[in-house]
């Protein structure tokens, strides 16, 4: 099987239990939230910074989730949307807790790749990342971690794409002085 | 993530793109919510939005027509006893032994007799053309609701009669007077429900 016929057959199997979850399944929707938590948590542990709040924004997300089932159009990426759902629990969870940071100048430019010059480890550049203020990292997560694109991290933070690539900007002068080299 | 190791085992990386999107959770959160899920109403299709609003809005209409037409007995029933005299009594003229005997010619409240055989002739139109209609609706009905459907009106139809009777020989009772307005109601619900149950888009 190649890889795109693996794909389909996953999304095809997503689209079953959807579908069943839709119905009010909720083992389907249990099987959903067991392919998903992970890389929701991951990101809302990266966004908050505190395991409880990512504890707690990751079943909120797939609380809201199932509220909002019906609304799920299958035609766009569950992950997408779910991901969406986990950054707006994330931010509003931790408006709640922490004042917001006023936002950098806009930039037209941004970080194409995040490569480092040396192999750094896992745990000191997650670190170094976790340092970073909230609005750089939120967008450094997104876009580089996650792979979003300027536009979509932006729409999903609610912010303008120029701020958006202003805080890469940001997180990358922050990361360089924190890994002691060159982020490109 | 696609890291390489390092000479003590740890993982290296030299993109931020090789990072772990996923990370398990600490513990199971699962439990936790599904047992918020049993409180929120499952999701229903968007498609069938509409739909459900206009089954909540027939449901309604449902139930408003019922209550209407149990208002109606009832005020019918009232409108009997309260103003319509006895079959063959002058008004206002009662002899000195019937009310020796009728509690209600102190009291001034009605008999049982005027409560159980005057009705709102809407009422009785209704009832007339639900009853009409009945033998063609419960044929469109599953045998087992068909049979149901059956067993209750004959249970009722009993009730009815028993009452009846038990009013002939105590038409004073308020009590005996209030099953039969409530039997009234419970064959008019069971008419009506056949009626919905048997029109098209309608269910049980």
């Amino acid at each position: 099987m190649t890889e795109a016929q693996a794909g389909d057959s996953r999304v095809d199997w997503e689209g079953a239990l959807l579908q069943r979850a839709r119905a009010g399944d909720t083992r389907a929707f249990e099987r959903l939230y067991r392919e998903h938590a992970g890389k929701v948590y991951g990101l809302c542990l990266r966004m908050t910074r505190d395991v409880q709040l990512a504890e707690d924004c990751t079943q909120d997300t797939f609380i809201n989730a199932w509220r909002a089932l019906a609304g799920f159009e299958t035609r766009s990426s569950l992950s997408t949307w779910l991901h969406r759902i986990a950054v707006n629990v994330s931010l509003a969870k931790r408006r709640k807790s922490s004042p917001v940071e006023p936002a950098p100048e806009e930039s037209e430019d941004a970080p194409a790749a995040w490569t480092v010059e040396t192999p750094v480890e896992v745990e000191e550049i997650e670190t170094a990342i976790g340092a970073l203020p909230d609005g750089a990292r939120d967008a450094l997560v997104l876009h580089a971690l996650y792979g979003y694109s300027h536009g979509e991290a932006a729409q999903m933070l609610g912010i303008a794409e120029g701020t958006c690539k202003a805080q890469l900007h940001r997180a990358r002068k922050l990361l360089r002085e924190r890994l002691g080299m060159e982020v490109n | 993530m696609t890291g390489r190791e390092g000479p003590d085992g740890r993982t290296l990386v030299k993109s931020l793109g090789e990072l772990p999107q996923s990370i398990e959770p600490p513990r199971d959160l699962w439990p936790t919510i599904e047992a918020r899920l049993g409180g929120i109403e499952a999701p229903a299709p968007a498609a069938t939005a509409a739909q459900s609003i206009g089954r909540r809005r027939s449901a309604r209409l449902r139930w408003l027509a019922a209550a209407a037409m149990i208002a109606s007995v009832a005020v019918g029933v009232w409108i009997g006893r309260s103003l319509l005299p006895l079959p063959g009594a002058v008004p206002g003229a009662r002899s000195p032994a019937s009310a020796a005997n009728d509690t209600s010619a102190v009291t001034g409240a009605p008999t049982a007799l005027d409560a159980a055989y005057v009705a709102d002739p809407r009422y009785e139109r209704q009832r007339a053309e639900l009853l009409r209609s009945l033998q063609t609706r419960l044929a469109a009905l599953p045998p087992a609701s068909r049979a149901k459907v059956m067993a209750s009106l004959e249970t009722i139809q009993r009730a009815k009669e028993d009452l009846e009777r038990a009013l002939g020989r105590d038409p004073g009772n308020a009590l005996l007077q209030e099953l039969l307005v409530n039997t009234y109601q419970d064959e008019m619900r069971v008419l009506t429900d056949v009626r919905e149950a048997s029109d098209p888009g309608e269910g049980i």
